[in-house]
């Protein structure tokens, strides 16, 4: 069984792609007058978040492959590196990476590392690059756990994972309408994630895909965009602040106020960690299903369209 | 990618894009043009509560959100706008700058620029109301 395994480190090789691609982005929006906004402090707060995610990544990485390393001394089984593992370990990631990102939606504790991603209120690709500093405390390696556990070396599994973000870069983009309706069948696209980053009530907790579109359409969480009704980028109670560290541990501060008030019960405590983010106590907030059902009450007419089905 | 490659690419690369774009003008945008534009500001970010009275600011750069006993304000962000509601919330007074302390991690501190008189007449509004 290998132990060690070199593979590129994609997601540093793709930074000066990364910066042409957003300047071409800009160029393209400033001749043409449409295709996306750009704003100075929201993208250099986004470029910020992104370095950040690199650094963290240096300092932290440790920890999760550490715990890879440990699992890969546990297993008996090793698939090798030929290419057809590598192709379907992209895919298992692929699998991997709509639950963990399905649960940064639904699971306070992983919002609180993910919300920044979504805390711009533009939608260009370095919204893309509006990564997390705090992914390591969320411990959502561990459902990463199976694909090593099934003989995938963790260097493989790191490498296909950083080529699944190395692929979202150039889907936060307003400046592409629609793909080729094939593609759009299949895989993740600007028109497909621009709708993960609506605040629209019909938009909300919809397109959790990293590549393939399927993942969505088989768990049902898939809503295509809507042509009478535009994106609305950012947080449904945007967060008002160009500050990165602001923008890195708002949510995170914000359990901590939400745990940490007197009177409550344990479970209650214990659910401003774990129930979806805008669970509370006396209900005096509002999750996404609250807000489906509000937005239903004001516009009726709304009911059984895409978003609102259930 | 070696560390003395990639730290001077990601430090040029962000100080290159910034430059660039505070250089085409694209730093800050409109600012909220009339009640109305106020108003839907407002809506964005509190569509249960409908404003009943809007203030907008001299400037455009914002606006005092009346909603029944409420009393919330509409600020430009960048390009865009947001929304708090002002319960809880310390005004402060310096110069023509009204200085709005809130209870909120993320929005701590908003800071704007108002018209001669304007800070003061918003801050005992809201000192009233809050």
């Amino acid at each position: 069984m290998m132990d060690t395994l070199n593979f590129p480190k994609v997601t540093e090789i793709a930074v000066p792609l990364f910066i042409a691609a957003i300047l071409i982005e800009l160029l393209w929006i400033v001749i043409k007058g449409r295709g996306g906004r750009y704003e100075t402090r929201d993208a250099v707060t986004s470029l910020i978040m992104g370095a950040g995610n690199v650094a963290s990544g240096i300092l932290l990485g440790f920890v999760a492959y550490g715990f890879f390393m440990l699992l890969w001394r546990i297993t008996p089984l090793d698939l090798g590196t030929s290419v057809w593992v590598i192709l379907l370990c992209f895919v298992l990631d692929d699998l991997r990476y709509y639950w963990v990102h399905r649960f940064g939606h639904r699971i306070r504790w992983v919002w609180a590392s993910h919300v920044n991603h979504h805390s711009s209120q533009h939608y260009n690709l370095t919204t893309a690059l509006r990564q997390t500093w705090t992914g390591t405390f969320t411990f959502m390696m561990v459902v990463r756990a199976p694909l090593i556990l099934l003989g995938f070396h963790p260097a493989m599994v790191l490498f296909v994972g950083g080529l699944n973000l190395v692929y979202q870069f150039w889907i936060h983009t307003e400046a592409i309408g629609r793909m080729p309706r094939w593609f759009e069948a299949v895989m993740n696209t600007p028109s497909h994630h621009r709708v993960h980053h609506g605040r629209n009530a019909r938009y909300l907790d919809a397109n959790y895909a990293g590549v393939f579109i399927i993942w969505d359409k088989i768990f049902g969480t898939f809503v295509p965009e809507q042509d009478r009704e535009k994106v609305d980028y950012g947080l449904v109670r945007n967060i008002g602040t160009f500050n990165p560290i602001r923008v890195a541990f708002h949510e995170w501060v914000g359990i901590f106020k939400d745990v940490t008030q007197p009177g409550l019960t344990w479970r209650e405590r214990w659910m401003y960690c774990v129930a979806p983010p805008g669970w509370s106590h006396d209900g005096s907030r509002d999750t996404s299903e609250t807000i489906k059902r509000k937005h239903l009450e004001r516009h009726p007419e709304d009911r059984g369209t895409p978003g609102f089905e259930a | 990618m070696p560390l003395e490659i990639l730290l001077p690419l990601v430090v040029m690369g962000i100080a290159g894009i910034a430059f660039t774009l505070h250089f085409l003008g694209l730093t800050d945008g409109p600012g909220l043009s009339s009640d109305d534009a106020a108003r839907k500001a407002w809506a964005r970010e509190f569509p249960d509560a409908p404003a009943t009275n809007v203030a907008r600011s001299i400037t455009g750069r914002a606006a005092l959100v009346e909603t029944g006993d409420r009393l919330g304000i509409v600020w430009r962000f960048g390009a865009d706008t947001t929304a708090r509601d002002l319960e809880g919330a310390e005004a402060q007074v310096q110069n023509d700058t009204l200085i709005l302390l809130l209870p909120d991690y993320g929005a701590r501190r908003i800071k704007l620029h108002l018209a001669p008189g304007e800070a003061e007449a918003w801050a005992e509004t809201i000192g009233q109301k809050t």
